[in-house]
């Protein structure tokens, strides 16, 4: 059941009206069962009807759970030791195992989100800076929570214990904030970035036929596709946890509005970032092999280079692991780890000549232009990484490169060839006052919360923006080959 | 070894971390107070920090030390 399915919104009602009419005390325990309940009724469950996979998360949240409590009790580091250690090679090992080696075992749902959930829980009792949770119901409500299954964000126990456990009472004010953030969502996921799958598609299925221009425009509506697709997802995730008073952490910060690629990092899938941050490069930093390194290499480079070459090899090994957890193969392993490494580590090598540039050209780094030099060329970069994403292979995504500067085609922003694309120019224009609007609300989002901004608004105004978004996302999104507005309704939600 | 004593090398091992000899730190000292004492920074100033004292820190302590006193604190409790 996708979450943008008519189903989808069906259930959701109903399980949001029941979560306010049953007592404070059973919601936990009933969110559980939902959760329990989608994840059984997911795609990947129903298509194959193997419903055996529930035992999965069930597994993975008793393994930490047993390991934690142990833990917890023993002040003997050597079980405490082993006792994580236990645990996560199970919990690492089912990941690898069913997302990554393939081996004709169905990966449940969310499986690498629940896991890094699951495993921050432990390593914070493991560090004694977290609590531990003794009741197993609990804690497999905070690992299979089903908004945070779908896609994310990467929650931390200490974060959600009282949101989760603590009961709500109905709050107008939290649930229709959800809700309108939802309504954002869908307005991100169905109206831009269904609109920007066809032309990506199109490119990407046959660069073979293009060159030039078309190439490009096909990596900036991949780039599109995939930002407005995932933050979208999360902007309808964070909406549902709202609406039951539960408020997830935030995932994306207006990534493209980074000035360079660390930042980047820090705006885009945050809690992935911090996770890996806390929980594997700073320990991997700690390790007695990179410790010692800095001290081994001072004498031969000196003191700069050596902490500078001690800090890029873990971040190399930090790197290669985000691109493996987002898909297995040596593409992702470029397009969202290695060449990410690269361009951080060749921006910091290169800052000297950069500062030297600047000072000769005489360049106002807090001029509005320079900001946006910088803006466009994370874009760009950000883009490259995403050709290798969305092409089936290395080769593929080099050959397409390769295809996009063979030829200089300007003349095909003149002659008709933009519509051919599979978006004729309504939907174009559609596409791109969209995009427009999005873009103005991203900006106009870093002065503070437009929700609540437009709270301060007189009614009409206020009711007015929201039914135009409704109306907006209703009557042009979920973009197909079928597509009209009174067919919607019927034939384009499918589960 | 006395809290006085902790803070003087305290002063000598961020001095050399941050190559900047005008360091001064007292119990309030936080990241806030150093420019290049960020999250990355963090890590290598409590490695070097622990060769300096012989002491190991948590992992734990290393992510919810909050001031330079904490830091001190935990010296001096690991040397005791």
């Amino acid at each position: 059941m996708s979450i943008t399915s008519f189903y989808f919104l069906c259930f959701f009602a109903a399980v949001l009206f029941l979560y306010y009419v049953i007592p404070k005390k059973a919601q936990w325990g009933f969110l559980l069962f939902v959760s329990l309940a989608y994840f059984m009724t997911s795609t990947e469950v129903a298509d194959s009807g193997g419903w055996y996979v529930v035992f999965y998360p069930l597994g993975a949240v008793a393994a930490v759970y047993l390991a934690a409590r142990l833990i917890d009790r023993t002040k003997e580091q050597k079980k405490r030791r082993a006792a994580l250690i236990c645990a996560v090679i199970f919990c690492v090992g089912l990941l690898c195992t069913l997302k990554f080696f393939r081996l004709g075992l169905l990966a449940p749902m969310g499986i690498s989100f629940y896991t890094l959930t699951l495993l921050g829980y432990l390593f914070d009792v493991y560090y004694e800076i977290g609590p531990v949770q003794d009741n197993y119901g609990k804690l497999l409500l905070f690992g299979c929570y089903f908004p945070t299954m779908i896609s994310g964000p990467i929650v931390k126990y200490q974060d959600m214990k009282e949101q989760m456990y603590g009961g709500h009472k109905f709050d107008y004010r939290q649930v229709t904030f959800g809700m309108q953030r939802m309504i954002w969502g869908f307005f991100k996921k169905l109206v831009i970035s269904e609109r920007m799958a066809v032309i990506a598609n199109e490119i990407f299925d046959n660069y073979g036929s293009y060159a030039g221009f078309p190439i490009w425009i096909g990596a900036v509506a991949f780039t599109f596709q995939l930002y407005t697709d995932f933050a979208g997802c999360m902007d309808i995730v964070l909406g549902i946890s709202q609406c039951f008073g539960i408020v997830l952490p935030e995932n994306f910060n207006a990534p493209f509005l980074a000035r360079n690629i660390s930042e980047y990092w820090r705006r885009w899938h945050i809690t992935l970032g911090t996770w890996l941050r806390e929980y594997l490069f700073y320990p991997l930093l700690r390790t007695r092999f990179f410790m010692e390194l800095p001290k081994k290499l001072k004498g031969r480079v000196g003191k700069k280079r050596a902490k500078q070459i001690t800090t890029f090899s873990a971040m190399f090994i930090l790197w290669f692991v985000i691109g493996y957890w987002h898909g297995g193969t040596w593409n992702f392993i470029i397009a969202s780890g290695l060449l990410h490494w690269f361009y951080i580590v060749s921006g910091e090598l290169m800052e000297p000549l950069f500062v030297k540039w600047r000072a000769i050209f005489r360049i106002n780094v807090e001029s509005k232009g320079f900001i946006l030099f910088q803006r466009l060329r994370t874009f760009v970069l950000v883009m490259f990484g995403l050709i290798f994403f969305r092409s089936a292979t290395v080769p593929d995504a080099l050959r397409m490169i390769g295809r996009g500067f063979s030829a200089f085609n300007p003349q095909i922003f003149a002659d008709g060839t933009l519509f051919s694309f599979g978006l004729d120019w309504i939907e174009l224009v559609i596409a791109l006052v969209s995009l427009v609007i999005f873009g103005w609300v991203t900006v106009e989002q870093q002065k503070g919360w437009i929700r609540e901004r437009l709270e301060k608004k007189n009614i009409v105004f206020r009711w007015a923006v929201l039914y135009a978004l409704l109306f907006y996302v209703i009557l042009l999104g979920q973009y197909g080959p079928d597509f009209s507005a009174s067919e919607f309704i019927y034939q384009n939600f499918k589960v | 070894m006395s809290r006085e004593e902790v803070f003087e090398k305290l002063n000598e091992v961020f001095r050399d971390v941050f190559d900047d000899d005008s360091i001064t730190v007292n119990d309030t000292t936080t990241a806030d107070d150093i420019e290049d004492w960020d999250s990355l920074e963090h890590i290598n100033l409590m490695a070097a920090v622990e060769s300096e004292f012989g002491i190991k820190y948590s992992m734990g302590q290393v992510v919810t030390m909050k001031n330079v006193g904490e830091m001190a604190d935990i010296i001096l409790e690991k040397l005791s």
